[in-house]
């Protein structure tokens, strides 16, 4: 102990880094790109690791390590240093700082004696005291003098004789408490692991019914029959309960909208020359892009039968098959063009007004059918 | 009426393109008494002028200069100037059915498919109605056509590849003759590309036809082919496009190849027995009334029906598909290389008219790429803006009548509006500010 008050005293940085520590000059490991044993830099050694003991704090590379401790116990190669060290107690620095990390070994080896909680005193005022002369010892025994430190050592170490059995329950309690939030830790994870995993397949399902309702929609679309409306389904529609409920407010919103404006209308003076607002358009249904034509064969039945012998390949073979077309789209082509007009009779029609356009001439031709036919009726 | 009669209806086939024996006769007519007009006109102006003033050339306008110039004689010009003879309706006919033939075996020999060639075929007689022989030249329309033909028809040639298609490379055309025609046509087709052949139709009457059953298969192929090759050629080479509709085309070849099948299909189609005779028994017994309205109500769904698909109609259909075949039988495909083909019939029919052609075709327009060029030109003064001093009125009158050309619908006034650059014609037209001095 001595030897070490003497060390502490001599070393330049040590006065403040001190310490009191078990050792002297505590190197800066930020300075840390040279081994201060076998004067390595880092430049030449990539993997270059720095160890410390903590029976001195003195760092040095791995390699040093090695090669000095590796046959047993041998003295700290720092000059003034008579520190005995042994491999085993070698470790990485946590803290670039030593002597911080010094701090934080003294301060566990002071927690594990001192463990006693709260619930252990009958006042906090006796907690509190408790606390201050734990605190007290630990910084007698960081940054206390030669003195003090050997003093607060032997405290410490009988405290730790006497409270022995309070010690070993506290420390069982301490790691049962520890292993309940280790559970609790765990189980948190794991529930929001679960919601994780949920929030995606519920995603997923989403997407998946979102593909249905649209394939859905399509075949709606391409199997109507005609002048059949097809309601389309709005996405994002899904729950129809809300939708209802929404129409039913903007429905009751609108009609009292409606009943202010004629009780508005009653008393209202009117002013010549102002415009009118304009009416919305009314409604025309849905757009019909063949203008009402009907597609219904008349003369003629589309059926599967139909078909010519060497046009089959073009149903059957794989070479001329593709998606999206189908080999009835030509066989209802053909069909069509095979009895389209046959009841056009160009001489007759065109023979009625020369130079009147079809639909006129049309007209006139089913104005004369309507005529003939009322004639009959008569 | 029936929907695919309807929707037929709807076809610029149908609307711009299908007219009765009378009317299309009136049209060619009319026709051919504008293009006499017209390069009389020109005939005398370019003599009479080319006597007073040399530097009125080809490129401006016969008529303009006749307006540009003071005429002391009056009409006297055409004294010392004989007009030749020109074509009559008939010998027009001939020629457009000659030139017919000719692109068709051009088509053929240049390995186009049917589609094009009957597509081309179309468009040059339909240019032919409204456009006179003798105002533009059949030989290079002819390629036009089938130029334009191929393009309607979804294959698009580059012209180079198209000029050596092959039998075509040995015609010697340059590539602007046909790209300068090719407008033209598009104008003179009223933009209608759309070409509804009875090719298809013949398969969906195959189709049909195998449905019905109890046929050999042997007889329908051989209907068929025969009834291929005659919408190939006979439909194409007579008037049956504009007359009859494509189904009823079809059936007049099929019933040429085969009449059995075309009278079996027709009266398959036709099925419906004639309604019985209503017994009239309106007011002196009362019956109940719905099922009246019931009875009604079947009636008219009956009559429509009948109208559709009834025995009254079949006899229509049937009598319209006699004249159609009437009309094919004219021009039966043989007679490609029996009649039209051979030489006799070239030194006898088609080489007087051509050389009376020589003689009376339009001076302005029987070069087509003389007459794009001069056009463009004209396009390219009047966006100019400004021409020198003088009277405007050809740079106006080329507006309106152009415009009306290309889209002004009437299909007999538009030679005339090309026209009414004659002097004094309308008093719009005479010059604004004063007579020339």
């Amino acid at each position: 102990m001595s030897r070490k008050a003497a060390n502490g005293a001599r070393g330049a940085t040590a006065t403040a880094a001190a310490a009191g520590g078990s050792s002297s000059a505590l190197p800066a490991i930020s300075s840390d790109d040279m081994c201060p044993v076998c004067k390595t830099i880092r430049y030449l050694n990539k993997d270059m690791e720095f160890l410390i003991n903590p029976e001195c704090y003195h760092s040095m590379c791995s390699n040093c390590v090695n090669r000095l401790f590796n046959d047993g116990p041998n003295q700290c190669p720092y000059a003034s240093c008579n520190k005995t060290l042994r491999r085993r107690g070698f470790r990485a620095a946590f803290f670039g700082d030593l002597k911080v990390e010094r701090e934080v070994d003294i301060r566990k080896r002071v927690a594990a004696v001192f463990n006693q909680a709260e619930e252990d005193f009958e006042t906090l005022r006796d907690y509190n005291n408790y606390l201050n002369m734990v605190e007290d010892l630990t910084f007698d025994l960081v940054s206390g003098d030669d003195a003090s430190r050997s003093k607060a050592e032997a405290e410490l170490q009988r405290w730790e004789a006497e409270h022995k059995a309070d010690i070993e329950r506290n420390r069982k309690a301490g790691r049962e408490a520890e292993e309940i939030t280790r559970r609790r830790l765990a189980a948190e994870r794991e529930a929001a692991r679960q919601r994780r995993i949920e929030a995606i397949r519920e995603a997923e399902d989403e997407k998946r019914e979102r593909a249905l309702s649209r394939e859905q929609e399509l075949d709606n679309l391409a199997q109507a029959a005609d002048g059949q409306r097809v309601q389309l389904k709005r996405r994002g529609q899904t729950n129809r309960a809300t939708a209802a409920a929404v129409d039913a407010l903007m429905s009751s919103n609108s009609a009292a909208a409606s009943a202010a404006m004629a009780s508005a209308d009653v008393g209202r003076l009117s002013i010549r020359g102002l415009k009118e607002k304009r009416k919305p358009a009314a409604a025309e249904g849905p757009y019909d892009a063949f203008g009402g034509m009907d597609f219904v064969p008349s003369r003629y039945k589309l059926s599967e039968d139909l078909n010519v012998p060497w046009l089959d390949k073009y149903r059957i073979a794989r070479d001329y098959v593709t998606g999206g077309y189908s080999f009835d789209e030509y066989t209802s082509r053909a069909m069509y063009e095979a009895f389209a007009g046959l009841g056009v009779f160009i001489e007759d029609e065109k023979e009625v007004g020369i130079g009147l356009d079809a639909s006129r001439v049309s007209a006139i031709s089913a104005g004369i059918a309507a005529v003939g036919d009322k004639m009959e009726l008569d | 009426m029936a929907s695919e009669d309807a929707r037929y209806r709807q076809s610029s086939q149908f609307r711009l393109w299908s007219f009765s024996r009378s009317e299309l006769a009136s049209l060619r007519e009319k026709a051919n008494a504008l293009a006499r007009a017209s390069i009389s006109e020109r005939l005398s102006s370019t003599s009479s002028s080319s006597t007073t003033a040399n530097k009125n050339n080809h490129d401006r306008s016969a008529s303009t200069s006749n307006a540009n110039t003071p005429d002391p004689e009056g009409s006297a010009g055409g004294a010392s100037f004989r007009l030749p003879e020109f074509l009559t309706v008939a010998e027009e006919a001939l020629m457009v059915t000659f030139y017919t033939s000719q692109l068709l075996g051009a088509g053929e020999a240049a390995g186009m498919s049917d589609e094009v060639c009957a597509t081309a075929a179309a468009f040059f007689r339909r240019f032919y109605i409204t456009n006179s022989i003798m105002t533009y030249p059949p030989q290079d329309m002819m390629f036009v056509a089938l130029f334009f033909g191929c393009k309607a028809e979804g294959h698009f040639p580059r012209i180079g590849d198209f000029l050596n298609m092959g039998a075509l490379s040995s015609i010697k055309k340059q590539p602007e003759e046909i790209l300068a025609g090719e407008f033209l046509l598009c104008q003179g087709i009223r933009f209608a590309f759309d070409v509804k052949h009875p090719f298809r139709a013949l398969i969906g009457a195959g189709m049909e036809l195998r449905r019905l059953g109890g046929i050999p298969e042997d007889r329908i192929r051989a209907a068929e082919s025969r009834a291929k090759q005659i919408l190939r050629f006979s439909s194409l080479i007579t008037d049956a496009y504009f007359h009859y509709t494509p189904s009823q085309i079809m059936l007049a070849a099929l019933s040429h190849a085969d009449r059995g099948l075309a009278e079996r299909l027709i009266h398959n189609t036709f099925h419906l027995p004639t309604a019985p005779i209503k017994v009239e028994s309106g007011a002196d017994t009362p019956v109940d009334g719905v099922p009246k309205e019931n009875n009604a109500r079947k009636d008219r769904a009956n009559e429509d029906k009948a109208a559709i698909i009834g025995q009254h109609i079949r006899d229509r259909v049937l009598g319209t598909i006699e004249a159609c075949r009437d009309m094919l039988s004219h021009e039966m495909p043989e007679r490609s290389r029996e009649h039209w083909q051979t030489k006799e019939i070239y030194q006898d029919l088609v080489l007087p008219v051509k050389k009376k052609l020589k003689k009376c075709r339009d001076p302005d327009r029987s070069n087509l790429v003389a007459l794009q060029r001069a056009r463009r030109e004209k396009a390219l003064k009047k966006s100019g803006g400004s021409e020198d001093g003088g009277p405007d009125d050809r740079a106006t009158a080329g507006t309106k009548g152009d415009d009306a050309g290309i889209f002004g619908g009437d299909l007999v006034q538009r030679d005339s509006k090309r026209r009414k650059v004659a002097p004094g014609q309308g008093p719009a037209l005479d010059d604004p500010f004063g007579g020339p001095l």
